[in-house]
């Protein structure tokens, strides 16, 4: 198993500790934004290198000069020892250089081994030859250790699993430098764990790495030095051991923030959802009930089914059986439409398909649910209109040039940022955010976790799905554990360790599950 | 070591052949309902005359279908057919041989699918534009160069073509089998057809990976035109003029004969045989209501019903899934 690996990455010839990479004052403008500002900076053959830095600070952006993605503006890339040109992505992948991007990039009606060779299809006599690249890319995908079958089609995989295709696939065309773009956002725990594995891995083998994430206890976990983006300026590298993760947050945001998880506690108010014995397509018997003033975590791995009963709760899908009671009274909710207007609010997990209008400016996305209350009579007023776009944009500090720039054109934080900020101004009694911090940087978690207070304080109620065991843990006021479609373990506030609630949403230790229902 | 985790999930690959089987199912069945409704159905003159009709909307769909899978669209085959009759015609009136007439006609198709490329990648058009510019000018050119009369073809071996047959099937038929199998071959089993379901999925995956965008687009129109070129040869040998104002709305039968076939107007889902045999399920139901007596007028609104049903259910089966 190992061997096939080894025949794949064929070691570099490059000592440790050799420069292979150097930036050249590497420069990006797009209209508009001066996203990366001439950046100088060596990376050391068979490192591994962090880049951390806020949302739309210009890491992504890096990465795809890198690549051949974008054209870079002016600068020099010195790729051992000789300048390159990196004018295609074809370019950078003959030289051994490959990414896992932001968002994974594959064909969804693609094979998972057809997006494994795209561009590079193994054929006889013009041929391809479709078994062979199969029994290939399964190769390819054991030895790497990932559960995965390669004869599926991508589509029928779960967003995570994805994710660690593009990862096996990056690793078979970046055989030199392979860069990961937050990696982990869409990973499950047991997948993260997987994917530092490869990690360290091709680490062994000579490959050098930039790791790009959000999440410090990553950064340190994996990195041999790390590098700090600020609105397009490098402001520092570090070797890992001598720093810690508040230089590095004072760093990124140039002011240092006590407290990233801000917990306010409320008196709970009156019962505003109830859900009983709620069952639908990916979960049974699910009973819940949210008070005005809390929040309630639902943890689990992704694909426990936390999702599909918030939008069952949310009308999107029919339920099977079960109740729900809005304020007390039993309420049948047929559609999103039902929802809204009794008061229920959903972010919902994937930005890109659900979330956003990539095409429509950023105003225009932020206002969507409340045009109703900013027009009057028939005709909108553009004057709200304005006001209410540009006070998310400052409330969220969401960056971009004005409200009237694409969403599509924002970095992947900040398109984040619009679908939570859409409903805020939305003024429900029941928030659903599904997700909420996948790829937002530090500092505006904190904002966003002090708007939940503001809610809160409002006399709303929080439904917090995350597969990201801190943020639930250290907010939620209830936390229940979703495995396989059913609700296994409940737990107060900060009540059980880390360890418990991992061992009931994955159901590794025998199901001795405290404080069950 | 993960073999058994591997989800006993048969590759896609059955379901498209399933939808297949379903669809020549259908035409079946339609044939066997017409031979015991009307004595003239099953006739050797009726049949032949049937794959003749199919034959050329069958040719046309499967380069609609090349488009279609890269998420374009060529409302121009049917407007391309109707030019390179004349084309054709004069060439062959103007005393070349029929097969250098007919080369270069065929690079005619070619030369238009290259500009309606240039137009999407170079100009950045979307493909419902160029094309539809192309559909609308390219009859009027025909109409100039002819002064809107029809040319009689002056060769009597060019028309005997399509009224002959090989074992007992018309030659046009065995056309869309020199048609078909080549691009069966291309589409599933080269990685040219593989980067054309590359684009349609998600184009910049595509440009990532690699994979020549910009030239791929090229290649699914000019292989539409050149179809259609091909198509207009053969209409012309089958009605012996050339004329600009051929090939009406086969374009838009084309289109039909792809989506009732299966194909996604979304991109990244199509076959060759699909169309194929969507084209023969239309062809069918005109021929059918023809000898039924059915108005001509109601042909029309069930070939719009069939296809509402037949891609509400396709749609179903994929969500199904
Ligand atoms: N295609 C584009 N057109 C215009 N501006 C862009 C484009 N892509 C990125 N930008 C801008 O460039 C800046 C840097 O974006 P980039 O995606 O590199 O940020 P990032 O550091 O990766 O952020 P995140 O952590 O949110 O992913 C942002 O202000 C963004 O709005
Ligand atoms: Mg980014």
């Amino acid at each position: 198993m190992t061997s096939t690996a080894q025949d794949l990455h064929p070691a570099p010839t490059l000592q440790p500790g050799r420069t292979i990479l150097e930036l050249n004052g590497l420069e990006k403008r797009y209209p508009g934004t001066h996203a990366l500002k001439p950046v100088h900076l060596a990376f050391k053959a068979g490192e591994i290198h962090a880049i951390v830095g806020e949302n739309g600070a210009g890491k992504s952006t890096l990465i795809k000069l890198l690549t051949g993605v974008m054209p870079r503006t002016s600068g020099e890339v010195i790729w051992e020892g000789k300048p390159a040109a990196l004018a295609t992505p074809y370019e950078a992948m003959a030289l051994g250089i490959n990414a896992v991007h932001q968002e994974v990039v594959l064909c969804r009606h693609l094979t998972v081994a057809a997006n494994m060779f795209l561009g590079e299809e193994e054929s006889r006599f013009g041929l391809l030859q479709q078994r062979a690249m199969v029994k290939e890319a399964q190769k390819i995908i054991d030895g790497l250790g990932f559960d995965l079958p390669a004869h599926v089609v991508l589509g029928d995989l779960t967003i995570g699993q994805q994710q660690l295709i593009a990862a096996a696939r990056a690793t078979v065309r970046g055989t030199k430098f392979l860069i990961f773009d937050e990696p982990t956002a869409y990973l499950t725990r047991k997948e993260a764990d997987q994917l530092f594995k490869l990690i360290r891995r091709l680490k062994g083998e000579g490959v050098t790495i930039i790791y790009i994430s959000h999440r410090m206890e990553e950064v340190f976990e994996l990195a041999d030095r790390v590098s700090v983006l600020r609105d397009g300026t490098l402001v520092g590298t570090r070797n890992i051991a001598e720093t810690d993760e508040p230089e590095l947050v004072k760093l990124m945001i140039n002011r240092s923030i006590e407290q990233i998880y801000h917990k306010e506690h409320f008196t709970p108010g009156a019962t505003i959802v109830e859900t009983r014995n709620l069952s639908g397509k990916g979960f049974e018997n699910v009973s819940v009930t949210v008070r005005a003033g809390e929040i309630i975590g639902l943890y689990g791995l992704i694909g426990a089914g936390r999702s599909e009963f918030v939008t069952t709760l949310y009308g999107r899908h029919k339920k099977s059986a079960g109740q729900i009671f809005w304020q007390g009274k039993e309420v049948q909710v047929n559609s999103e439409h039902d929802a809204i207007r009794l008061g229920m609010a959903l972010a919902p997990e994937s930005r890109r398909d659900q979330g956003l209008c990539l095409n429509l400016p950023v105003g225009m996305n932020l206002n969507l649910p409340i045009y109703k209350r900013i027009s009057s009579n028939l005709l909108i007023s553009g004057a709200k209109e304005k006001v209410e776009a540009d006070r998310q944009i400052a409330d969220l500090r969401i960056k971009t040039p004005t409200r009237n720039a694409l969403a599509s054109s924002l970095s992947g934080g900040n398109q984040q940022k619009i679908v939570i900020g859409k409903w805020l101004a939305h003024g429900a009694k029941l928030f659903i955010f599904d997700e909420p911090t996948v790829g937002v940087d530090v500092g505006t978690k904190a904002e966003i976790y002090r708007l939940f207070s503001t809610l809160l304080s409002k006399g709303a109620g929080i439904i917090l799905i995350s597969s990201y065991l801190p943020e639930v843990y250290e907010l939620a006021d209830t936390l229940h554990v979703f495995r396989r479609g059913k609700l296994v373990a409940t737990h107060g506030f900060r009540t059980a360790s880390h360890e418990d609630i991992l061992g009931q949403a994955l159901a590794e230790k025998q199901e001795k599950s405290g404080g069950q229902k | 070591m993960s073999t058994e985790a591997i989800p006993a999930e048969k590759p896609k690959r059955n379901f498209n052949a399933l939808f297949g089987l379903t669809l020549l199912g259908l035409l079946l069945l339609m044939w066997i309902v017409l031979a015991f409704a009307t004595p003239s159905f099953a006739t050797a003159l009726n049949i032949t005359n049937l794959l003749r009709q199919g034959s050329l909307i069958a040719i046309l769909a499967v380069g609609q279908t090349f488009v279609i899978i890269t998420g374009g669209i060529d409302l121009s085959v049917g407007a391309i057919v109707g030019f390179t009759t004349v084309i054709v015609a004069l060439l062959i009136n103007a005393g070349w041989p029929i097969w250098a007439a007919v080369f270069v006609t065929l690079l005619v198709g070619v030369a238009i699918g290259l500009f309606h490329g240039f137009g999407i990648v170079k100009m950045g058009l979307p493909p419902f534009i160029i094309t539809l510019a192309t559909m609308t000018s390219l009859r009027g050119i025909g109409l100039l160069m002819t002064n809107g009369n029809s040319i009689s073809i002056n060769s009597d071996p060019f028309q005997a073509f399509s009224r002959g047959s090989l074992a007992g099937i018309p030659y046009l038929f065995w056309m869309v089998i020199l048609v078909a199998v080549p691009s069966y071959i291309f589409l599933h089993h080269t990685r040219w057809g593989r980067y054309l379901f590359s684009v349609g999925s998600n184009a910049e995956a595509a440009r990532l990976s690699g994979v020549n965008v910009p030239r791929t687009i090229y290649m699914a129109y000019v292989l539409s035109g050149l179809l259609a070129a091909f198509v207009g040869v053969l209409l012309a040998s089958r009605i012996g003029i050339g004329n600009p104002t051929q090939g009406d709305t086969y374009e838009l039968q084309a289109i039909a004969s792809s989506v009732i076939g299966g194909t996604s107007l979304f991109g990244a889902i199509g076959s060759v045989h699909g169309p194929l045999i969507g084209s023969f399920i239309l062809s069918t139901i005109n021929n059918g209501a023809n000898l039924l007596n059915v108005n001509t007028f109601w042909q029309r609104v069930i070939t719009g019903a069939l296809i509402i049903v037949i891609v509400y259910f396709d749609g179903l089966r994929r969500r199904g899934k």
